[in-house]
C-alpha cells in the first residue's frame, strides 16, 4: 500500500500543493517569527556577554527603578580605584544624544551617548581610526559613514544639557561589529560625559571593575570600602541582570508571534480538511475500486492518512524554508529603512526545525482525519456507477448538535452580559458559539443561500447559478467560509472591543489631568536653563518644577519622593486635598501622600490607573491605610531613617500619581541633598496653549531626553498604544485571513475542475465566457460574504459581551461603523481576489473537450 | 448441490436473492427471489434488457452490495451476514473483478495494478503464475506503463490479468467489452474463455451483447428481477431471438 500512497502523491502533486499552501503559510510565519526572535535574542545576549566580558565586579546604586536612580557618585569611583585588588575601574554612563545638522534638525534618532572607558580591558569599544575621545567625541564607524562625517569635523549634538559642539576625533567599533547600540554610539571622555550626559548629582550609572588576578575577596573588599547605598555584584550577576533586561523584549515578543502562528495554523486546519475532502471526493471511484478489489476501509483510510502525513511533512519543510526567506527579507527591508535589528541573521536551531515540522505535520494529519475516515466508508459498488459531483449534504444530527452549541453559546454570552454571570463563562460561551457555527455551518450555508435566492433571482441567471452552486454542497461551502470566519471573528473582536475600550479610557484619562503641558525627562534631568527658559515664555502663567527621587520605604520597595513648590503645584495641576491640610507640607514639617483609594477610573479600580500612568507607587508601599496622622518612614541612601508625619492626602489624578510622597523642595534637599528637576508642570493663560506649545518645543529641541507633552498626553498615549495594538494584532491575524483566502481559491478551483463537463455543456448551450466568469466570481464572493457575515456578526456580539464585563458595564460599547465597515469590505474583497484564478480557469475551459471527457 | 442431486462444484451460488432499493412508494424491487448457481470452470453470461436486474445480480453475487433478503455463497463460504472486514477479505481473496470502465488505478503502472490485490493482502504474488498470466494476456512489454498510456483494449487486458493472478473462486465481469471496439472485444472474450478452459477459472459476465454472450458456455436470462431462461451452449441466433422476445 505504501507505493500506492507514494504514486498518488506524485500523480496528484498539483492538487496536494493546494492543500500544502495553507500549511506553508502558517509554518512559514511561525518559523520566521522564531528565527528572527531567536537571532535577536542570541545577538542581544551575546552582545551583553561581549560588552561586559572583562568585568569582574560592578558597583551600582542600591536603588534603581525604571531608569530612576541616584547613580554612583564620582567620589565612589575614586574609592573603588584605590581599593586593593582592583586593577582598573571605570564609570559607565549612557544618555540619549542626537547629532544635529546645520539647520538644527536631528540627523540621527536613537543614538546613545556613552562615557568612554579608558581601560582597554574593560572597554567594549575599540578605536579603529583617530584617537580616544579626550576633548572631542568618537563615533561608531557606521554612524560616521551614514552621516558622511570625517575625523576633524565639528559635530553639533543635542544632549541632556542642551546643544554642545565637539570635534570628531576617532571612530570606534564593537568587537568586530559597528556598535553596541542599535542607533549608534557617541563616546565622550569620562569627565566630559559626566558634564554632558549627567549632572554631578547623578553620577555614574554603574562602575565596572576589573580585578587583579587572584583576588577572590574583591567583592567583600569593595563592599567594605563603600557605604550601604551601593550594591556590589559580580561580573556574572551584572551580565545576567543586563541580559534579563535586553532579552525581556524578545521573551515577550516570541510567545505572542507564536500565538498568532497557531491561529494561522488552526485556520490552515480548516483549509486542509476542506481541500483534502474535495481531492478525496474527486477520487471517489478510484477509492471504490480499491474497496471492490479487496481494500478494507482501514487500508483506504491509512493510505489517505499517509498521503496527508506526507503532505504535512513536505509542506512544513517548505514552510520552514519560506520562513527563512521571509525573515531574510525582513532583515534586509528593515536595514533599508535605516534601522538595524539586533542580530541581523537567522537563528535556525534543530529544535526550531523539529518543532515546526511537528506542528505542521500534526495539524495536517489531524485535519485530514475526518475526510480520510469518510473516504474509508466509500461503498465498493460506487466503482461500478457513474462518477458524480460530491453532494454530501447536511444531516439532522449535525443540525441538532450545531443548534444546541449555537444556542448554548448565545445563552451563556447573554447570561454574562445581561444577567451578570461570572466572567470566566465568556471563554466557554465564545467557544460554544464558535463550535455551533462550525458544526451547524452547512445548515447556515443552506439558510444563507435560501436568503440570497430571491436577491439572485432578480440579478439574473448567472447570479442564480452562483447561488445554486453554493448550496450544492453546503458542507464544502461552510468549511470554506469557516476558515474566513475564524480570522474575521478575531479581527472584529479585537477591533470593536479595543475601539470601545480606547474611546472610554482616553475620555477618562483626559478628565483626570489638569495641567496644560508637562515637560518631562526620560531619565536625564532637566537643566536649570530649561526651567528658567520655560518661565519666560509669553503666555505661561505658572510653572511647577518637580524633583523626584527614589528612597526605600518603610515597607518593601522603593518609593518616589517628590519635592516641589506646593503652591505652584496646586495652581498648575489642580492638586486636590482629600483630607488634612497642605500648610505643614509647605512649611516643611510634614508630607502629603496620594490616596489611592480615590483612584477609580469609572469603576475599574487602581490597576488600570497604574497601567496607564506607569506610576511606580501604585502598590502603595505605605499600605492601604496611610492617612492623615500616620507617619511615613523613609530609608535614605546613607542608611539613616527619617520619619515624617502625613499632613494631607491627595486625590489620585494623573498629575499627582507620580509624586508618591510630596514634600517641599527644601525638605527634599534636607532629606537627600540637591536633586535635579525631572518634571515641570506648566499652566498657560486661557488662549495661549498653542503658542506656548510651539515655544516649549523650540526650547527643548537641543536637549535630548526631554519631552514636551500636552496635559492630555496620557489619554493620547493610551489611545496611540491601543491603536497600535489593535493594528498590530490585526496585521498578525491577517496571516490567517491569507490562509483562508488560499482556502477559497482551492475550493473554487477544485469545484470548477469537478464541474468541468457541466461547464462545457453550459458553454455549449450559449453561455458567454463573461457569464461563466461572473458566475465563478459570484460563487466565491458568496462564500466570502457568508464567512464575513458569520465572523463579523459573532465578533461584534462577543466584543459587546467582552466590553460589558469590564468594570461591571462601566465601559460603554461604541461601534465604530468605519472600522466594522472596512472589515466587511476586506472580507468581500478576499472573495473577489480568491475568484480571479478559478474564474480564469473556468473561462478557458475548451467546450468540446469538456463535453467529451465525461 | 444441483436439482437432480448429483454433485456439482459451485463457484458461486445466489439463493432466493431479493434486492429492494429505496423504501415506501419509491421502493424498487431489483431482484425478486432469484436462485442461480455458477458452476466451477465454466463461463456463464447473464443477459437481460436494461432494468432487468442483471447488474444488481452480479454486484450482489460479487459481494459488492448486500441483498435485502437471500443468500450468497462464494465457493464454500456463506457471505451472508459477514461483517465488512470479512466481506472485503472475501472479495480480495476469492473474487476477481473486471468492470466496463474505470477499471484500473490511474496512478499505478500495469504491473502494480495487476499485483494490487496481493499488495492489499500484504503478500507477494506468485512470480511464476504472474509471468504466466501476463504472457497469456500479452502484456509483457507494457507492464511499466500507466493506464493513460494504454489503449482501451490493453487496459481491459490488465484488468483480466489482475482478476486471474489471484486465482479467485469466481471472476465477475460487468460489461467488460462495453467500451471496446470489436477487435479488442474479441480478444477479451478469448481471454475470459481461455481462463475457464486453460486455467480452470469460473467466469460470470453481464452483457447485453449477444455476440459476447454467445462465447459463454451458458446464458442466464433475467427480466424484471427474475430468471426467465437458462440456455446451455447458446448460439448467437438463439440469443438474438430470445433477447427480441424479452424486449417485447
Amino acid at each position: 500500500m505504501l507505493h500506492f500512497t507514494l504514486r498518488n502523491l506524485r500523480a496528484y502533486a498539483p492538487r496536494f500543493l493546494a492543500t500544502a499552501l495553507a500549511v506553508i503559510v502558517g509554518i512559514g510565519f511561525m518559523a520566521a517569527g522564531l528565527m528572527l526572535t531567536g537571532a535577536m535574542k542570541s545577538a542581544l545576549l551575546g552582545s551583553v556577554d561581549r560588552q561586559y566580558a572583562a568585568v569582574d565586579a560592578a558597583v551600582l546604586s542600591f536603588i534603581e527603578f525604571e531608569g530612576l536612580s541616584p547613580g554612583v557618585a564620582p567620589e565612589a569611583l575614586e574609592i573603588i580605584e584605590r581599593t586593593p585588588g582592583v586593577a582598573a575601574a571605570a564609570g559607565e554612563l549612557t544618555a540619549p544624544v542626537r547629532v544635529l545638522g546645520d539647520d538644527g534638525e536631528s540627523r540621527t534618532s536613537r543614538t546613545v551617548g556613552r562615557a568612554w572607558i579608558e581601560d582597554p580591558g574593560l572597554s567594549p569599544l575599540e578605536i579603529i581610526d583617530g584617537t580616544a575621545p579626550g576633548d572631542g567625541v568618537v563615533l561608531d564607524r557606521r554612524t560616521a559613514a551614514d552621516l558622511g562625517v570625517e575625523i576633524g569635523e565639528s559635530l553639533t549634538l543635542a544632549t541632556p544639557i542642551g546643544r554642545v559642539t565637539r570635534p570628531l576625533v576617532g571612530l570606534s567599533e564593537f568587537d568586530g561589529a559597528d556598535s553596541i547600540d542599535d542607533g549608534g554610539t557617541v563616546s565622550f571622555a569620562p569627565a566630559d560625559a559626566l558634564a554632558v550626559l549627567a549632572t554631578e548629582a547623578r553620577g555614574w550609572d554603574a562602575v565596572l571593575v576589573r580585578g587583579e588576578p587572584d583576588s577572590p575577596d574583591l567583592l567583600s573588599r569593595l563592599a567594605g570600602e563603600l557605604d550601604s547605598a551601593y550594591r556590589v555584584i559580580t561580573g556574572e550577576t551584572l551580565r545576567d541582570e543586563r541580559q534579563a533586561v535586553t532579552a525581556g523584549v524578545v521573551d515577550v515578543l516570541r510567545p505572542v508571534l507564536n500565538g498568532f502562528a497557531w491561529v494561522a495554523l488552526f485556520v490552515a486546519g480548516f483549509v486542509i480538511a476542506n481541500t483534502f475532502a474535495i481531492v478525496v471526493a474527486q477520487r471517489r471511484r478510484e477509492l471504490a475500486l480499491v474497496r471492490a478489489i479487496g481494500g478494507t476501509p482501514g487500508q483506504v483510510q491509512r493510505a489517505l492518512l499517509a498521503e496527508g502525513l506526507a503532505v504535512g511533512v513536505v509542506a512544513s519543510a517548505l514552510g520552514i524554508v519560506t520562513g527563512a526567506l521571509v525573515s531574510t527579507g525582513v532583515v534586509v527591508a528593515v536595514d533599508r529603512l535605516g534601522y538595524r535589528l539586533p542580530g541581523a541573521g537567522l537563528s535556525v536551531t534543530p529544535l526550531l526545525v523539529i518543532g515546526c515540522l511537528l506542528a505542521g505535520t500534526i495539524v495536517t494529519t489531524l485535519a485530514v482525519l475526518a475526510p480520510a475516515i469518510r473516504a474509508g466508508r466509500t461503498r465498493p459498488v460506487e466503482a461500478m456507477r457513474e462518477g458524480a459531483v460530491d453532494r454530501s449534504g447536511t444531516s439532522s444530527v449535525r443540525a441538532v448538535i450545531g443548534g444546541i452549541l449555537l444556542g448554548l453559546g448565545i445563552m451563556v454570552l447573554l447570561g454574562v452580559q445581561v444577567l451578570d454571570w461570572p466572567v470566566w463563562m465568556l471563554g466557554p460561551g465564545a467557544l460554544s458559539l464558535f463550535g455551533g457555527v462550525v458544526v451547524g455551518g452547512p445548515l447556515l450555508a443552506r439558510g444563507f443561500a435560501r436568503l440570497m435566492q430571491p436577491v439572485a433571482q432578480r440579478a439574473g441567471l448567472t447570479a442564480r447559478l452562483a447561488v445554486d452552486n453554493t448550496v450544492r454542497n453546503p458542507r464544502r461551502t461552510a468549511t470554506t467560509a469557516n476558515a474566513l470566519v475564524i480570522g474575521l471573528f478575531l479581527v472584529t473582536v479585537v477591533t470593536t472591543s479595543g475601539e470601545a475600550f480606547k474611546t472610554w479610557a482616553t475620555d477618562q484619562l483626559d478628565a483626570l489631568s489638569a495641567s496644560d503641558f508637562i515637560v518631562a525627562s526620560s531619565g536625564a534631568p532637566i537643566a536649570d536653563d530649561v526651567t528658567s527658559a520655560i518661565d519666560e515664555v509669553p503666555g505661561v502663567r505658572r510653572t511647577a518644577p518637580v524633583r523626584t527621587t527614589l528612597v526605600v520605604g518603610n515597607t518593601a520597595g522603593e518609593v518616589p519622593v517628590s519635592g516641589a513648590d506646593v503652591e505652584a503645584l496646586r495652581e498648575t495641576t489642580g492638586l486636590e486635598v482629600v483630607a488634612g491640610s497642605l500648610d505643614d507640607v509647605i512649611a516643611g514639617s510634614a508630607a502629603a501622600v496620594v490616596d489611592f483609594s480615590t483612584l477609580t477610573l469609572g469603576g475599574i479600580g487602581d490597576s488600570e490607573g497604574s497601567a496607564n500612568s506607569g506610576d511606580p507607587g501604585a502598590g502603595s508601599p505605605f499600605g492601604e491605610g496611610a492617612g492623615v496622622g500616620d507617619n511615613v518612614e523613609l530609608v535614605l541612601p546613607d542608611g539613616t531613617v527619617r520619619t515624617l508625619p502625613v499632613a494631607a492626602t491627595l486625590r489620585a489624578r494623573i498629575d499627582s500619581l507620580t509624586l508618591g510622597v510630596l514634600v517641599s523642595t527644601a525638605t527634599l534637599e534636607d532629606l537627600v541633598g540637591p536633586q535635579p528637576v525631572n518634571l515641570v508642570y506648566v499652566r498657560t493663560d486661557a488662549d495661549a496653549a498653542d503658542s506656548v506649545g510651539v515655544e516649549l518645543d523650540r526650547i527643548v529641541r537641543d536637549f535630548t531626553g526631554i519631552e514636551v507633552v500636552p496635559g492630555n498626553v496620557f489619554g493620547q498615549i493610551v489611545g496611540q498604544v491601543l491603536d497600535f495594538l489593535i493594528a498590530a494584532v490585526n496585521a498578525l491575524l491577517g496571516v490567517s485571513i491569507i490562509v483562508a483566502l488560499v482556502g477559497i481559491v482551492n475550493t473554487t478551483t477544485l469545484s470548477i475542475h469537478e464541474r468541468r463537463s457541466e461547464l462545457g455543456v453550459v458553454r455549449a448551450l450559449g453561455t458567454t465566457r463573461g457569464q461563466v466568469g461572473r458566475m465563478v466570481v459570484g460563487e466565491s464572493v458568496l462564500v466570502a460574504v457568508l464567512g464575513t457575515a458569520l465572523g463579523v456578526g459573532c465578533g461584534v456580539f462577543v466584543g459587546w459581551v467582552l466590553i460589558g464585563t469590564l468594570g461591571d458595564g462601566a465601559v460603554p460599547f461604541t461601534l465604530n461603523a468605519v472600522r466594522v465597515g472596512s472589515i466587511i469590505a476586506a472580507g468581500v474583497l478576499v472573495g473577489v481576489i480568491a475568484s480571479i484564478f478559478p474564474a480564469r480557469r473556468a473561462v478557458r475551459i475548451d467546450v468540446l473537450d469538456a463535453i467529451r471527457a465525461v | 448441490m444441483s436439482a437432480d442431486g448429483s454433485a456439482v462444484a459451485w463457484a458461486a451460488q445466489v439463493l432466493g436473492a431479493t434486492k429492494i432499493y429505496g423504501s415506501g412508494e419509491a421502493a424498487v424491487r431489483a431482484l425478486d427471489g432469484v436462485t442461480v448457481g455458477f458452476e466451477r470452470g465454466r463461463f456463464t453470461a447473464i443477459m437481460g434488457p436494461s432494468g432487468s436486474g442483471k447488474s444488481t445480480l452480479v454486484q450482489c453475487a460479487a459481494c459488492l452490495d448486500r441483498l435485502t433478503a437471500g443468500q450468497v455463497i462464494i465457493g464454500d463460504v456463506d457471505a451472508t451476514g459477514l461483517d465488512e472486514k470479512r466481506l472485503t477479505r472475501l472479495r480480495r481473496d476469492r473474487i476477481g473483478f473486471i468492470f466496463q470502465q474505470f477499471n484500473l488505478l490511474p496512478t499505478l503502472t500495469a504491473r502494480e495494478n495487476i499485483a494490487f490485490p496481493s499488495d492489499l493482502a500484504g503478500r507477494r504474488p506468485d512470480q511464476a503464475w504472474f509471468d504466466h498470466v501476463v504472457d497469456a494476456v500479452g502484456l509483457r512489454d507494457r507492464l511499466d506503463h500507466r493506464p493513460s498510456e494504454l489503449s482501451g483494449g490493453q487496459q481491459q487486458r490488465v484488468a483480466v490479468a489482475r482478476a486471474l493472478v489471484e486465482r479467485p473462486d469466481v471472476i465477475v465481469a460487468d460489461e467488460p467489452t462495453g467500451n471496446l471496439d470489436s477487435v479488442s472485444s474479441n480478444e477479451i472474450l478469448d481471454f475470459l474463455s481461455r481462463a475457464t478452459t486453460e486455467f480452470g477459472q469460473s467466469v460470470v459476465m453481464v452483457t447485453h451483447d449477444p455476440v459476447a454472450a454467445a462465447r459463454a458456455d451458458r446464458v442466464v436470462f433475467l427480466a424484471d428481477g427474475r430468471i426467465v431462461d437458462d440456455v446451455v451452449a447458446p448460439t448467437r441466433e438463439q440469443l438474438l431471438a430470445r433477447m427480441g422476445t424479452l424486449a417485447r
